[in-house]
């Protein structure tokens, strides 16, 4: 049956790829700045930017993660500038090495991707600190508080979004 | 051939993943001048319909959770502004029969703050209103409990405001009565890891109670005279013995501040009377 003509080539089917690709994204967006500053505030809040570049670092090349990554660590330090270039680089590291650890797990469970997105907040969060500066002794604070707490809740939005858009983000996912 | 197709591949990643992380330590090493200039004009430019709509959604979730406490507050407002009424008009009279001129007023601007889901958000924050409404650089940033930073820069629709756990944080401070004066920095407390202040420059002679009211002496021309800072908590020991240090419990977090008000008045020529200072007399 695969091999029936269905009036779309290769190229069509790419740009609806792209276009449901980039619909997902408009979506975690949207969700980002609106939904969620309008429903609740505090630490430990699920990041859906970081979801963003994580998902799309598991459909893409590594180096394209990492432009994916500097773009979006650009757009968290320009609206959080505590230290600018820190974000950019946690987020150019974390894109590259989410894209790049494909070869080592296979990104078709949904543990795998839960246990991913966790691990992405996690170290982006300590990442950012380390680069701002900050002291060892609030580094163990966030190290052992907020970073899992912010990547559970992420891990579990994110796991949500997976299985929603599944077919959308081309992630096949084991039953 | 597949194989030189791989290898190109890993070559084009490792070559983009050095320009980029290249690219960021450049913006790591730039300097805070540059920097802040870059941010402001991306924030007014690219990202503007971002905290517009950031912005749109921290008021409708004030509308939606915070309109009982509000309209509670007001009423509570409403009822102490009428009983100071008849104290204000009396001060007026005093001052007049004594010469002295009308009280300064400090006019200020009521401001959003957006947060982020960032590990960082508490050492600066992105205010939702900037130099359209008044708000320039270095202009005092404090919530009705207390000090919370100053505007680091000001776009024409947003400002990002660095606040006292910011690690480059500095303000001049005395205590309520005035006899004790310091500089105020951040210290990371050695517990679990949560930030507070530390009073610093305190003479040895001079000792202070815990519970001592700090506030901002209006010396430095950033922080007009008398705003709240915090409480000292404890004593901490001077490695050298030249001073006495103390830790200041901050009365304000940043991190869960969701509106600020900014001073928008020229500051180093205010000076309010510190709260200590009449109980003194």
């Amino acid at each position: 049956m695969s091999h029936v003509w269905t009036g779309e080539g290769p190229r069509g089917r790419r740009r609806s790829d792209r276009l449901q690709v980039g619909l997902v994204i408009l979506i975690l967006l949207a969700i980002e700045f609106y939904l969620r500053p309008s429903l609740i505030e505090g630490p430990g809040m699920p990041d859906f930017l970081l979801l963003t570049l994580v998902l799309l670092a598991i459909r893409t090349g590594p180096g394209k993660a990492a432009v994916i990554g500097l773009v979006l660590g650009l757009v968290m330090d320009v609206l959080t500038p505590a230290r600018f270039g820190a974000n950019m680089l946690a987020h150019v590291l974390v894109g590259w090495s989410a894209a790049a650890g494909r070869a080592v797990f296979f990104p078709d469970n949904l543990l795998v991707n839960a246990g991913l997105f966790f691990l992405a907040t996690w170290v982006r969060n300590l990442l950012v600190l380390v680069l701002a500066g900050t002291s060892w002794a609030a580094l163990g604070a966030e190290a052992l508080m907020w970073a899992p707490l912010q990547g559970l809740t992420t891990a579990m939005v994110g796991v949500v979004i997976v299985l929603l858009f599944r077919d959308w983000l081309a992630i096949r996912i084991e039953r | 051939m597949r194989d030189r197709g791989g290898h190109g591949a890993a070559r084009r990643d490792a070559f983009l993943l050095a320009i980029c992380a290249g690219l960021a330590l450049i913006a790591l090493a730039m300097p805070r001048v540059w920097s802040a200039s870059l941010v402001a004009s991306v924030r007014r430019s690219v990202l503007r319909p971002l905290v517009a709509i950031q912005g749109r959604a921290e008021q409708d979730r004030t509308a939606r959770f915070s309109l009982a406490a509000i309209q509670f507050s007001r009423d509570s407002l409403a009822q102490i502004v009428l009983a100071g009424d008849a104290v204000r008009q009396e001060n007026e009279n005093l001052r007049e029969l004594v010469g002295l001129r009308a009280r300064v007023t400090r006019p200020y601007v009521a401001a959003e703050v957006l947060h982020r889901p960032t590990p960082t958000d508490a050492r600066m924050l992105l205010l939702g209103d900037g130099q359209a409404r008044g708000i320039e650089a270095f202009d005092p940033v404090v919530t009705a409990e207390g000090l919370v930073g100053y505007v680091w820069n000001a776009g024409p629709h947003s400002a990002a405001a660095l606040t006292w756990q910011h690690p480059e944080f500095r303000a001049s401070a005395v205590t309520g009565d005035g006899r004790v004066l310091g500089m105020i920095s951040p210290l990371t407390s050695g517990e679990n890891g949560q930030v507070v202040l530390q009073l610093r420059g305190v003479a040895l002679r001079d000792s202070l109670a815990l519970g001592t009211l700090v506030y901002t002496a209006g010396l430095g021309g950033v922080y007009p005279r008398g705003i709240p800072i915090g409480s000292v908590e404890s004593m901490e020991l001077d490695v050298l013995g030249f001073e006495r240090v103390y830790r200041v419990l901050p009365l304000v977090n940043p991190g869960m501040v969701t509106h600020v008000i900014v001073i928008t008045t020229p500051r180093d020529s205010v000076f309010l009377p510190l709260p200590g200072a009449s109980a003194r007399r």
